[in-house]
């Protein structure tokens, strides 16, 4: 009779043991999902998750990229129906302040430590007027012109210092039969972003400038704008035969296969510059004449948690690892290269082309890309306005002027200040 | 006499069972829907609940308002292009391949039969995207061998020209799409009696009269058939420009379709924000189908003028359209 | 008098050399997509059409090794199957109900598929949206395929009605007579007979829902969850491109339909146009 107690409260203690242990399993191991517009990136990213989950390997974070031009519609709809990513990229400014305002993502304002890492001009970009933050900030991206080396110096050229000097090169490496500038329409969003965006501080004065057409204190068709609609226009000869119809991959193979001498570009696109067969290098866009140059360095994405997650500890413990002191290296490292961390505590940079890039944003002063801050999300959007008048300045359909009043005409429309 | 009992007592309940399955997936995923979508343009809402009547503020803004009626009217404009170039270049080629291959003992019918169709079969996607990089300006097949020839001033950047782009999708999709007319005239042109081309040469009519008298007019239905098919196909088509050029309709919105306006209105939201405007992309919706109704009714006048018939014969071709949506 | 093959026809040669012609057009596109799949990244953009110099597997093994795309495969093969069985299942039971129900409602019924035939489905894009929403199918393969069943159905239901209508009351009448019951007719006598206009129906479906991307597109984001059609838009990144891998997806994603089509040509071509010119 005792044996077969034991016996029997053996089983009972084991079965509840084996039962405990899988309804501890169960509990313990979860699977975030992260939403991204990183499609590139998933090697990357996998690395860093990956690391993170050595330390925590109860929680996994797993990477689910869409690619970019669906990812803040699909975002939403996701959102809205209940089955949102547990943790996901977030754009910053008006696209994210957006999704904020809708009671999508979560108030990280909070988090441990978030406001001694990132400072409040760090945390801006994801951030309400308030101050809340909605969004750890995560990567910077830079701007600049990529030039090769080798052709420069078989031409005896210099790097340009001014757009004067810039548009001279231009004519010199066209007459040696070479395209000077890689940079094509077919996909808008590059010419506006990457070109556009790229070169606007220098014309219209950095950040300062910016704030002034911001205020209300400036038109969006005076002279300065319509000088940058007039260099786009200066430059719209100096691009590839058949331009127009130029996707932003195009543009990238010519730079690569040496067919263009330059390539207005974003940091991002030093990734994609494996095996390359000459000596290549990047420049600040050259102010006119006269003027101060700046670099466009841009907020670029943060990571947001889900409001209605069904792991907030989980997703919490997740966004303090990434700007915790232990990870920064891991962070910095493995984040793809041309994207800069934003983090105070980040460490160095390896990669030499990489930090070339971010030394350049060190020695100029510098600003976000004109339309995010406060000129995306009312109709018609800035970015939209901005990028037609480019792409029909490039074309000959329009002069710099009439662009320009499009511009002004268009915000005025919703945006207060401008009207 | 037991038998044809036993029917009568077996129908009504019992047949509407046999319908039932068929009937609610049916009414739940398409009838419900495309009606629910026409209320729904007189609603707006934030997101993708709409929930406010608005009654025609979606139509107004539609046709009146600065921004979106622009849009608007140049994607309906365009879609309008892009049907009479099909029509124009899709199924005359079709007629004429369906000549040649119907011709008494033609050699390698089959082989050609069956090339023509293999574009049908492919996805738009795919055949959008090699298309695209054959037309690239640098490094595509076309202006290297237009240089070649001599012709190094006719290489257009073809998609990025707003005057060209949508010649070039168009003829793109008249390629995809040509084996179907080529089919249905095929099948048109074998089913007329022998005896009347025999009738025709012993006339002494050449084979341009034989066309014209005797073809012609009995491919009639056919050709009307055909251009139902390629009208509702075209004013849906959607698939060949986000191919081709993406949603936004490039180089400024010359290939913008009713489908791309449509996506992007109503679904997606204009990048880069990205909110859509449901209550007005079921405005879009409505315009379209109103647009398709009024035509495919037109065709039916037109075609079974004589004879009033049901909505038969116009069924099948609207079906083959499906293809293309 | 002659036939009418004997009469020489002076404009052969211009038939033979138009069809050919077109005949290159057609393949140079998929001469191009396949030739540059093997090609390595480079060596596309300095020689697009010619035979690759050196032979690059890389694209398709990426496809392979530790990428979605199988899984893509198998979620289109599962939405492909599953809509094509069940718009047939559905689609002879509502015709052979619509026939031997002697009554004008079965008549309505009839009239009410095929006025379906009409409209296409996307313009009740944005009601299927909100249902999906509902219905929490938002985000999943299986979304798509009520929709693709509920798009097949009319079809279904008028040529399997026409083809139901021809069969000579014999046939069902000696079984009614063995005391066979309405269902045990269709299954064992009506199905076995409508067999040819069923594999018709089958075919018609079967390019639109696999070529598909229009629903996939709007319902479906996550990863695991697209459909081949929909991967494939995945392979254009934020900023950079590899054609020789996207060549590869594409050649291989035209691979099964182009097999089917290969081997039954004639019924894809009958199946896809036949009918069409009966009205």
């Amino acid at each position: 009779m005792k044996n077969g107690k034991f016996l029997k409260a053996t089983a009972l203690v084991l079965a509840l043991a084996a039962f405990c242990a899988l309804a501890a399993s169960a509990q313990a191991k979860v699977q975030l999902t992260m939403g991204s517009w990183r499609a590139d990136d998933v090697t990357q990213m996998t690395k860093l998750l990956g690391a993170f989950n050595q330390k925590y390997p109860n929680i996994e974070v797993k990477f689910d990229p869409t690619n970019p031009p669906d990812y803040n519609a699909a975002l939403r709809l996701q959102l809205q129906s209940g089955i949102g990513p547990d943790l996901m990229y977030a754009r910053s400014y008006d696209t994210g302040v957006q999704l904020f305002k809708d009671g999508f993502f979560a108030d990280v304002t909070s988090l441990p430590g978030l406001k001694k890492v990132y400072s409040d001009l760090a945390r801006a970009p994801w951030a309400d007027d308030k101050g809340n933050s909605f969004a750890v900030p995560f990567c910077a991206v830079s701007h600049g012109v990529y030039y090769n080396v080798d052709l420069f110096k078989k031409l005896g050229i210099a790097v340009p210092q001014t757009w004067e000097d810039f548009l001279a090169a231009c004519k010199k490496i066209q007459d040696a039969g070479v395209t000077p500038v890689a940079n094509g329409l077919a996909d808008q969003w590059d010419i506006n972003e990457v070109v556009m965006m790229n070169i606007l501080p220098n014309f219209i004065g950095g950040a300062e400038g910016r704030l002034a057409y911001e205020a209300g204190k400036a038109k969006f068709n005076d002279a300065k704008i319509v000088a940058a609609f007039q260099a786009m226009k200066q430059l719209a000869p100096f691009c590839p035969k058949g331009f127009e119809a130029l996707t932003y991959n195009d543009s990238n193979a010519l730079f690569v296969n040496q067919k263009a001498a330059m390539y207005f570009d974003g940091s991002w696109t030093m990734a994609s510059f494996t095996d390359m067969k000459f000596a290549w290098s990047v420049f600040a866009p050259p102010p006119p004449k006269g003027k101060k140059g700046f670099v466009t360095f841009h907020p670029d994405s943060g990571i947001a948690m889900n409001a209605k997650t069904k792991y907030p500890n989980e997703c919490k413990t997740f966004l303090q690892w990434l700007y915790s002191d232990e990870a920064a290296a891991i962070v910095s490292n493995s984040i793809p290269t041309g994207f800069f961390p934003i983090a105070s505590n980040a460490a160095k940079i390896t990669d030499a082309h990489a930090d070339a890039f971010l030394q350049m944003s060190k020695s100029h002063p510098t600003d976000v890309r004109f339309v995010w801050p406060k000129l995306m999300s009312g109709k018609p959007s800035g970015y939209n306005l901005l990028n037609d008048g480019v792409i029909a300045v490039m074309t000959g359909k329009q002069t710099p002027q009439a662009a320009a009043d499009d511009l002004q005409n268009g915000l005025a429309q919703w945006y207060a200040p401008a009207k | 006499m037991n038998s044809s009992s036993k029917v009568r007592r077996e129908s009504g309940a019992l047949w509407l069972l046999f319908a039932l399955p068929a009937l609610l997936v049916y009414a739940a995923f398409m009838a419900v829907p495309v009606i629910n979508s026409m209320r729904l343009s007189f609603f707006s809402g934030s997101g993708y609940t709409l929930d406010n009547f608005v009654g025609f503020n979606n139509y107004l803004r539609l046709f009146a308002d600065p921004e979106i009626s622009a849009r608007f009217f140049k994607a309906f404009g365009n879609t309008w292009v892009f049907f009479g170039i099909n029509m124009l270049v899709q199924n005359t080629i079709g007629l004429l391949f369906a000549l040649i291959l119907s011709g008494k003992g033609f050699k390698g019918k089959g082989a050609f039969r069956t090339i023509i169709f293999i574009p049908v079969t492919l996805s738009v996607l795919v055949t959008g995207y090699i298309w695209k990089l054959i037309l690239n300006p640098q490094w595509g097949a076309l202006n290297i061998i237009l240089t070649k020839v001599g012709l190094g001033a006719w290489a257009m950047p073809w998609l990025g020209d707003p005057r060209f782009a949508l010649t070039a999708i168009t003829l793109v999709s008249s390629w995809q799409w040509v084996g179907l007319p080529t089919m249905m005239f095929l099948a048109g042109l074998e089913r007329i009696p022998e005896e009347l081309f025999e009738a025709a040469q012993i006339d002494g009519a050449g084979g341009w009269l034989t066309f014209a008298r005797v073809k012609l007019p009995l491919l009639l239905p056919v050709v009307g058939i055909v251009s139902v098919l390629t009208f509702v196909g075209n004013f849906n088509a959607f698939d060949v420009v986000f191919a081709m050029e993406g949603a936004n309709g490039p180089p400024s919105y010359a290939t913008d379709l009713m489908g791309t306006f449509f996506y992007r209105t109503g679904i997606a939201g204009q990048h880069p924000v990205g909110i859509p405007d449901m209550g007005l992309g079921a405005a879009v919706a409505t315009v379209t189908f109103a647009v398709l109704f009024a035509g495919v009714l037109l065709a039916n006048r037109l075609m079974n003028g004589r004879e009033a018939q049901g909505a038969e014969p116009m069924a099948r071709p609207a079906a083959e359209g499906r293809l293309r949506a | 008098m002659r036939p009418p093959s004997m009469i020489r026809d002076p404009m052969k040669p211009f038939k033979y050399l138009l069809l050919s012609l077109w005949s290159l057009l057609v393949f140079f596109p998929l001469w191009t997509m396949v030739v540059n799949s093997f090609k390595f990244k480079n060596d596309i953009y300095l020689d697009p059409f010619g035979l690759p110099k050196a032979i690059n597997l890389l694209g398709y093994k990426t496809v392979f090794e530790n990428s979605p795309f199988p899984r893509y495969f198998l979620n289109s093969l599962l939405v492909t199957v599953a809509s094509l069985a069940l718009i047939l299942l559905f689609g002879s039971l509502a015709a052979y109900g619509c026939v031997r129900w002697k009554s004008r409602y079965s008549k309505w019924i009839y009239l009410f598929f095929v006025a379906g035939l009409t409209v296409p489905i996307k313009i009740g894009s944005v009601n299927l949206l909100q249902i999906m929403i509902k219905l929490g199918l938002l985000d999943r393969t299986i979304s798509v395929i009520p929709v693709y069943v509920a798009m097949g159905l009319p079809i279904a239901v008028f040529t399997l009605y026409e083809f139901i209508k021809g069969i000579p009351g014999e046939l069902t009448e000696a079984a009614l007579i063995d005391g066979a019951g309405p269902l045990k007719i269709y299954s064992s006598i009506i199905v076995s007979l409508i067999r040819p206009a069923l594999a018709t129906v089958a075919i018609f479906n079967l390019v639109p829902i696999w070529n598909d991307l229009w629903f996939p597109l709007i319902f479906i984001r996550q990863d695991s969850q697209r459909t081949l059609i929909l991967g494939v838009t995945r392979l254009f990144g934020e900023y950079q491109t590899d054609w020789s891998k996207i060549l590869a997806v594409l050649s291989l994603s035209c691979v099964p339909v182009i097999i089917l089509y290969l081997t039954m040509a004639k019924q894809f071509i009958e199946g896809l146009t036949s009918g069409a010119v009966k009205g």
